[in-house]
Formats: structure tokens, C-alpha cells, sequence
């Protein structure tokens, strides 16, 4: 019988807002350096006509570029051993590792160049289970991307995993 | 006639064409750039091998916006992506050549849509990231 890997008061925690929210400008050349990073170099994402011709009113984005537009910059005095920065809203468990366990994504609208992001996300889900090596804890944070136009352009799940 | 597929000859067990990637150590250092994201695992070996990991280590979501690269190159700029999932199962190294593989599971005529499997694999032919997809190809 293992003990709970998740606090009480993290427990509680699930439904609340982690970040956000954060609105940001869609930025073209910041898009095309993470197109340019990936190696992804679809024209609808360097070329006006292209991407008119294909649909779109303006250059688009790399379907997951949303995500690192809405990074905040902060200063490196609160980076910590692990490079990461420190962060005030992570979840507290009683685990040695977080790793990176996958991820779900819902594409409402198309993202152009010059839209304004704004992503919320929020902790959907905090589980403990029994696996192979031992328990390990489900945690989901759920990311809901709106436009200027207060329309919804996409949902991101990501699924850590926490040992 | 386009080069992408089209909805009404596309078939459920039709692969999409192979794609491989291979990121040495200034591509990785490029997406941690580009993504703001200064984890050391991404570029300190020695920071690295003390975590546990054998090298470097492939970002999870490069490798997510690599599954997004394999789909729209397959689909076309007129098709629009709907969703996408995916699970990483393992992680993935500097300079390793990465595999994506797929096929059409099924296709929904009246809306236009098809529903994929993806694996991404490593030379082994261990599966690293299994992902489906639903796109909604463009107008032929």
C-alpha cells in the first residue's frame, strides 16, 4: 500500500488557474524562428500569398508555436539548478521528477500573424496510480487559447507525469 | 490534379510518406532559443548524463511540432489540422535519427475528414511517441 503522492492542499487545487491570463501579439518574426527551429519550412508560415491562397487572411503560425508566444520573459537571477526558472505556481507533490508525458490539442481557428493571444490554463487533473515501477502521479493542465474576437483558436492538455 | 490527398480517393490503411529527423546540438540549442526555454538537459551533456540521461535530450514539444510538420506536409497548405495527441514514451537524443510513420485509420466523408496514426520511432524501431491526428483535407 503506497502513501499518497499528492498533498491535500494540492489536491484542492485542481479546477484553479496556474497562469494567465497572459495575452500576447502573434508575432511574425518570432513565429518564423520557431518554424525556421523546427525545420518546418511550410511556406504558409513565410509567404503572404501562399498562405492567402491556402486560406488564411495572413501568414499562420505552426499549429503549437502558441504555446512559446505566450512565455513570459523573466529575468535569469531566478533560473535554478536545473535551468528552469522558478516557479511560484507549481503544483507541490511528493515526487523526485516531472517528466513530459504527452500532449492533446484542439484546433478551433486558424492563429495569424498579428492576432491577439490570450491563453488561461488551469490544473484539469491531479491523479495518483499504481504502474510497473511503482506509483506515479497524473497531472493535467489545460490551456485555452482565445483571439481578439473572444473566439476560441485552441485547447492544449498537457499530461505530466510525476515519480 | 494536387498533389495533396484528396477526400474522395483517399482510403482508410493509406500510408503518408516517411519523414526523418535528425537534431544535432546547434539545432537543439536553436529550439531552446526559440522557445524561451532554458532547461539544461536540452544542452549541458554533463548536466545531462547527472539527471540520468544518457545525452542531450530532444524536447518533448519540438517533437510535437515535428508531428504537426509530418501531417501538413502530407495534407497540404488547404487542409486544416483539427487535433492532435500524442504520448512520449521515451526520450529522444542529439544526433539520433528519428522516424515518423503513419497511416489513414479512418475517413469521414461527409465532413471532409480523416483520422490518422502516427509513430514516431527510433533506429531501433522503438516507438518513442505513438500520436493521432484528425485533419479536414482541402478542397480538390
Amino acid at each position: 500500500m503506497s502513501s499518497s503522492l499528492i498533498p491535500p492542499e494540492s489536491l484542492a487545487r485542481v479546477g484553479e488557474i496556474l497562469a494567465g491570463p497572459v495575452t500576447v501579439r502573434i508575432d511574425r518574426r518570432e513565429s518564423q524562428r520557431y518554424a525556421y527551429a523546427v525545420g518546418d519550412l511550410n511556406p504558409i508560415y513565410f509567404d503572404d500569398e501562399s498562405a492567402k491562397e491556402a486560406g488564411y487572411r495572413t501568414l499562420t503560425t505552426p499549429p503549437l508555436f502558441i504555446t512559446h508566444a505566450l512565455v513570459t520573459p523573466k529575468p535569469a537571477s531566478t533560473l535554478r539548478a536545473d535551468g528552469l526558472y522558478e516557479d511560484s505556481t507549481s503544483v507541490v507533490l511528493e515526487v523526485a521528477r516531472m517528466m513530459f508525458g504527452g500532449e492533446e490539442w484542439d484546433f478551433l481557428e486558424p492563429v495569424c500573424v498579428g492576432d491577439e493571444i490570450t491563453g488561461t490554463t488551469r490544473l484539469l487533473d491531479l491523479d495518483q496510480k499504481e504502474g510497473k515501477k511503482g506509483p506515479f502521479v497524473r497531472l493535467v493542465r489545460e490551456t485555452t487559447f482565445t483571439n481578439q474576437d473572444e473566439q476560441v483558436v485552441a485547447r492544449s492538455r498537457q499530461i505530466g507525469i510525476a515519480r | 490534379m494536387s498533389e495533396y490527398p484528396d477526400i474522395a480517393t483517399i482510403e482508410a490503411g493509406d500510408e503518408l510518406p516517411v519523414m526523418r529527423k535528425r537534431a544535432g546540438e546547434a539545432e537543439l540549442f536553436l529550439y531552446s532559443a526559440a522557445s524561451f526555454n532554458p532547461h539544461r538537459i536540452h544542452y549541458d551533456r554533463a548536466y545531462a548524463n547527472y539527471e540520468g540521461h544518457q545525452d542531450i535530450v530532444v524536447h518533448g514539444p519540438l517533437q510535437g511540432s515535428w508531428l504537426t510538420q509530418f501531417i501538413t506536409d502530407w495534407a497540404g497548405p488547404r487542409a486544416r489540422l483539427l487535433s492532435v495527441e500524442w504520448q512520449n514514451r521515451a526520450s529522444a537524443f542529439v544526433d539520433e535519427e528519428l522516424s515518423f510513420s503513419g497511416s489513414v485509420i479512418s475517413v469521414d466523408k461527409v465532413n471532409g475528414s480523416v483520422e490518422l496514426e502516427i509513430y514516431e520511432r527510433k533506429q531501433d524501431g522503438s516507438v518513442l511517441m505513438p500520436a493521432k491526428a484528425t485533419v479536414k483535407l482541402g478542397p480538390s
